[in-house]
């Protein structure tokens, strides 16, 4: 009980100091405005030149009734509206030009800024995407970069003008008379007072809101993509139970605002009405006693409006401003995150390479979020392949035939040992002159959005059409993608769901063909795709691995056999490797997992 | 019956809130109408020397004031429950519709589509319905009522003073009509954004290996800059309209000075009352505004009503006539007569004209190429779909005439990619059977081969799975889904390609386990492979949607070229694969 009024305690602290970061993140909203220093300028100076006219109309009105309509000088009066009208017109326009600026700076430095993570995530690893949940990732460029734009766009207008217009109404208060405003001012411990627990209060209650929201929203989604699941099992019911639940406690949570805003609202009314009676009964005698003029006082009843909305609207801003600021650091801290694995700074260019690969005592183990170690995936693993040679990696999962791949493609560095590609060691090569002669192709199939043509010359972008259509007919994905509506102009959609899974594998054989690398690696797909694309693919692998060095963590027992050597991974170690009828001979491991493939596949 | 009076029908449970709010609003209105009436009063007080009716104007304003407090308190308690309950019983509303409607009915809808009338359109009208209804309320009775006391004041000046009114209400209108197609457009585009980044980091393998960085950066540039240049075009039209409707009402506050002043000075109106006219007009800017911002909430709500009611009106079809009764009890036994079945009028049918008899606790093959009506047999079996023509039967009785539930809970499906929910491996297993102890499906796990590696979790059998927990492979998904239709401890089993995804020496296991489960149950199996099918007592032979043969292993061997080649070249697939082709040079394709 002590312990959970502890935390709340330290919570509430670190949430009313909020100071936190604060250095950091000025520097880093300076560095992102710097490049428009110019046109800050300009907003600037037009939301102060706007703000300051917008404050005009009350003393003006003042200066109306003493200077003009009580004197009876009609022709003052005259000038006094022309001024009236002129600061409504700069107002109109400052505001234009400000409403303009802001936006354009806004929308240009977070443009920037998704530019700078965008470029920054490519920096990093794959091994850091490994530590990371996707969502968590993606949740930055999305989620946390659109906080700041609810902030751009909708508050720091309304920032810098309630601040503006606040600061300058309090200056005519003063300057219209000392005694009045000092009046007023005893309203403000307790706005200040009654807005500081509505903030705090309401900033854990909108959190809430939007908790539960995300939580309908969630199970919403779910249900519609397993509406299948729903149907079978004939639960409809429970889900609309489930949801009815998840919908009150999103009632609730928007009860607690609710509850908070009636409280919070009509009190600052009430307290603003309370100024004027004050302002009147105060500032009244001090007319009737002559020590200020009526107009005084009718211009500071006018003023009193620009005094206290500013404040409603500031304490509305809060948890917008709360939020940005979140999301900010959050984004500064990918930002922080250092790329390991740089290029060395005096990387070679991989010349035009024979294909042949050493690994050299390679030892490797993940490293773990804390980063120790984690077990050893692979151990004093030494192999040399020659080029043009196919190897199968053999083994059960957790053996390591992946990250053998993933040494290949340089995604990790060994933790010992090294791997060389015609003598280099990776670590000494350019990573995009290693990566552009190598060849992987994974387990799924990933295709981009955009057509199947453009998926295919993601591997080679210069190809012509000519050479396009070549490579999807080497590894026989012609006939299928002439077949579709559009041919190679077909949209693949999302991840190329449009696609079955084994024609998304036909489409990433021709993308890893066109590049024409000396070494695949390539990861086959394990799930039955269906009859027809399913012996396509075996030749379309067939030609594809033709020719060159490749390594497969192979599935079917047509590669296995077909593989000029297979290397039989346990435990991180080569325990076994020769050709199929070599291993066959042997009676070890092999022979054992060969024995139960064989079962499945054709045991009658 | 309109769109818009559909709408406010959804007001009708809470007819005594709406009431009461519109109520208290109107009092709130009265009195922060008469506050600067008083005002003006004291103004005038204090300008002809009168001490004492100063204290008691002033008092008046606090009572005032203080009315306001409780009143305005309550309207916002009341209206803020009527907003929340209408909003709680239209979502209620759209999901359990979204429930009732048929599987045939998600074929052809996008999910975005249908998130989006759950999301978006109930947004719109529930602003609308709990804010808006009250706004389009307060704000004109606080321009009507201010109107009345200037009128009262000064018929002359209220007239000038009101002229600026219908121009702030019509161009906040057309600003707000115009900024929200804008504005949706940049919603589309960072959506876009978000798409383009999700591809980029889940694919950030693929990036790398083919050293395409820069590539992707600047097709992701494009993408940024796409959304930079549609926040341009909903900030200009910000520019243009916003500080023009801050403008207008000054126009009038001019005006009074400018003629209100002059009547001060002819005596014609005292300084008071000026002062009271040129409060009235500050305290107007914000009720115009909103007034031209709730009319627009009106029309949005109104294009979402008719998008969300076109869900709604649906009639949900695959029902049972009231009262039908559950399905009879029986050993399961499964007859197609004559069916067929079109997935979509005019399509190709998926089952041709099929006559089959499955007797009750029989194991029977469903062997065929893909497209050549397995899965459709099987979702029949289950009345996921009815068919086009001819009659699905279980047990003797017409799927279409009893009761839906009960013939789901006597039909368990599981597929090659089985859909998991977000929630626990256990809960998972026993979504069919929430009540089931731990001990039945740990059982169930241990048939499909799942226990072991439940077990190796990191939370074991509490471990969420799903996309907000751990991301499990396809062949875990697939054991886990098996479990879950071992554990509905369904009368009929259907395991459409189940095992795909399991390596070679789980799905042995697993075969051995199913041998144990499939007793006493009817049990279809669709596989591609040759261990599979030979788990079944039966086989059923499916070429292009029709039944090409049926009968044991061994009539089989004795009648079927087809089945005998299957067996003899001992892979299925590359057998049908083949014929096919040959059949397709035989036809001169």
């Amino acid at each position: 009980m002590s312990g959970s009024r502890a935390t709340r305690t330290s919570e509430l602290r670190r949430r009313l100091r909020g100071t936190s970061g604060r250095g950091r993140r000025l520097r880093g909203l300076a560095a992102l405005l710097a490049p428009y220093r110019g046109r800050v300028v300009l907003m600037i100076a037009s939301l102060v030149i706007g703000t300051a006219a917008s404050l005009a109309p009350a003393p003006l009105a003042a200066k109306a009734i003493d200077d003009g309509i009580l004197p009876r000088n009609f022709h003052y009066l005259e000038l006094i509206v022309v001024a009236f009208v002129i600061a409504a017109l700069i107002v109109w326009v400052a505001t234009a030009a400000q409403t303009y600026l802001v936006e354009w700076v806004g929308q240009r430095a977070l443009a920037d800024l998704r530019l700078a993570i965008f470029a920054h995530l490519q920096r990093l690893p794959v091994s850091f995407y490994e530590r990371r949940p996707t969502g968590v990732l993606i949740s930055r460029m999305t989620n946390d970069v659109e906080a700041l734009d609810t902030l751009v766009t909708d508050s720091v207008v309304t920032l810098f003008q309630g601040g503006l217009t606040l600061v300058g109404t309090l200056v005519i208060l003063l300057s219209f008379d000392l005694q009045l405003a000092l009046i007023t001012f005893i309203m403000l411990p307790l706005i200040g007072i009654a807005s500081l627990v509505f903030r705090i209060a309401s900033a854990d209650a909108y959190r809430r809101t939007r908790e539960t929201i995300g939580h309908i929203t969630g199970y919403l989604q779910e249900s519609l993509s397993g509406v299948r699941v729903v149907r079978t099992f004939g639960q409809e019911h429970r889900h609309a139970d489930e949801f009815s639940a998840l919908n009150e406690l999103n009632r609730g949570a928007n009860m607690t605002t609710v509850n908070m805003n009636a409280a919070y609202f009509p009190a600052i009314e009430f307290v603003s009405a309370a100024a004027t009676v004050a302002v009147l009964l105060y500032g009244g005698n001090q007319v009737l006693h002559g020590a200020i003029a009526l107009g005084v006082l009718v211009g500071f009843l006018a003023a009193l409006n620009n005094f206290f909305d500013p404040i409603t609207q500031l304490s509305q801003l809060y948890t917008t401003y709360q939020s940005g600021m979140a999301a900010l650091d959050k984004i500064f801290e990918l930002l922080d995150e250092q790329p390991e694995m740089l290029e060395r700074l005096d990387a070679q260019t991989l010349g035009p390479i024979r294909g042949e690969l050493r690994f050299e005592h390679v030892s490797f183990a993940y490293a773990k979020r804390d980063g120790d170690l984690d077990r050893v995936a692979l151990d004093d693993v030494d192999l040399a392949i020659a080029p043009g040679e196919t190897v199968a990696l053999v083994g059960a999962t957790g053996a390591g035939k992946s990250t053998f791949a993933k040494l290949v493609a340089r995604f990790y560095d060994p933790t010992l040992g090294r791997v060389l590609i015609d003598g280099h060691d990776l670590r000494d090569v350019t990573y995009e002159s290693l990566r552009s002669q190598l060849g992987i192709v994974p387990q799924e199939a990933f295709l981009f959005s955009g057509s199947v043509h453009s998926n295919i010359a993601f591997g080679a972008p210069q190809a012509t059409d000519a050479e396009i259509e070549a490579a999807a007919r080497a590894v026989g994905a012609h006939e299928f993608i002439q077949a579709l509506e559009h041919g190679y102009q077909t949209e693949v959609g999302e991840r190329g769901n449009q696609l079955s899974a084994g024609q998304r594998q036909l489409v990433a054989f021709a993308r890893a063909m066109i590049a024409d690398p000396r070494i695949l690696v390539l990861d086959e797909a394990t799930s039955n795709v269906d009859l027809h694309t399913e012996s396509r693919i075996e030749q379309g692998l067939r030609r594809l691995l033709a020719g060159r060095t490749a390594i497969v963590i192979a599935h079917r027992l047509s590669t296995i056999k077909g593989a000029s050597r297979i290397v039989v991974l346990a435990g991180g170690r080569i325990v076994e490797q020769g050709s199929h009828d070599e291993l066959l001979a042997a009676r070890g491991a092999y022979a054992e997992l060969y024995r139960d493939w064989s079962q499945v596949a054709a045991a009658a | 019956m309109s769109t818009f009076r559909r709408l406010l029908a959804f007001l009708r449970p809470y007819r005594r809130g709406v009431i009461w709010s519109g109520a208290l609003a109107a009092a709130a209105i009265l009195a922060t109408v008469a506050i600067p009436y008083i005002s003006g009063v004291a103004v005038d007080a204090i300008h002809d020397h009168r001490r004492g009716r100063l204290l008691e104007l002033a008092l008046l304003i606090a009572a005032a004031g203080f009315v306001r407090l409780g009143l305005s308190a309550g309207r916002r308690l009341v209206a803020g429950r009527v907003s929340l309950g209408v909003e709680y019983d239209l979502r209620n509303l759209l999901f359990r519709q979204l429930q009732s409607l048929e599987l045939a009915f998600f074929d052809h809808q996008q999910t975005g589509q249908l998130m989006s009338r759950v999301t978006v359109d109930l947004q719109a009208i529930r602003f609308f319905l709990g804010y808006g209804l009250v706004f389009i309320v307060q704000s004109g009775l606080s321009i009507a009522l201010a109107a009345v006391a200037m009128f009262a004041i000064e018929p002359g000046l209220a007239a000038i003073a009101l002229i600026p009114v219908p121009f702030v209400v019509y161009v906040t209108n057309r600003y707000s009509r115009l900024a929200r197609p804008a504005l949706q457009e940049v919603q589309q585009r960072i959506g876009e954004l978000t798409a383009d980044t999700e591809e980029n980091i889940s694919g950030v393998r693929v990036v790398k290996a083919f050293a395409r960085e820069a590539h992707q950066r600047a097709r992701f540039e494009r993408t940024v800059a796409r959304v930079f240049e549609q926040s341009m075009v909903e900030a200009r039209l910000q520019a243009r309209y916003n500080p023009l409707i801050g403008f207008l009402p000054q126009i009038g506050l001019a005006a009074i000075l400018l003629v209100g002043g002059r009547d001060v000075i002819h005596h014609q109106l005292s300084i008071g009352q000026f002062t009271a006219f040129y409060t009235y007009l500050l305290m107007l800017l914000s009720p115009m505004r909103t007034l031209g911002v709730s009319l627009g909430m009106a029309q949005r709500a109104t294009a979402s009503g008719a998008r969300v009611f076109e869900l709604l009106d649906r009639n949900p079809r695959l029902t049972a006539p009231a009262g039908a009764p559950p399905l009879p009890a029986g050993s399961g036994q499964v007859r197609f007569e004559g069916v067929t079945m079109r997935y979509a009028p005019g399509a190709p049918p998926a089952l041709h004209d099929v006559d089959l008899e499955v007797p009750g606790g029989r194991t029977v093959a469903l062997v065929g190429a893909t497209g050549s009506g397995k899965t459709t047999l099987a979702a029949l079996v289950a009345r996921l779909y009815d068919p086009t023509d001819g009659r699905v039967l279980i047990d003797g009785a017409d799927l279409r005439e009893v009761d839906v539930a009960s013939v789901r809970a006597a039909v368990a499906i599981t597929g090659d990619d089985p859909f998991l929910f977000s929630t626990t491996v256990a809960d998972n297993i026993a979504y069919a059977r929430p009540q089931a102890t731990r001990a039945q499906i740990e059982d169930a796990a241990r048939r499909a081969q799942a226990h072991e590696f439940i077990e190796r979790l990191p939370g074991g059998y509490e471990t969420r799975v799903g996309e907000r927990g751990l991301t499990v492979s396809g062949g875990q998904r697939q054991r886990i889904a098996i479990a879950r239709a071992i554990l509905a401890d369904p009368r009929i089993l259907i395991l459409d390609d189940a095992t795909s995804s399991v390596d070679a020496t789980t799905e042995r296991a697993i075969k051995l386990a199913l041998a144990e489960v499939m007793a006493g149950r009817t049990t279809f199996i669709i596989a591609h492979r040759l261990s599979t099918i030979a788990l079944a007592d039966e086989i059923v032979v499916l070429e292009d949607g029709r039944v090409g043969d049926y009968g044991t292993h061994a009539e089989l061997l004795e009648r079927s070229s087809l089945y005998r080649e299957i067996v003899e070249k001992g892979l299925p697939d590359s057998v049908l694969l083949t014929r096919r082709q040959r059949e397709r040079q035989a036809a001169g394709l």
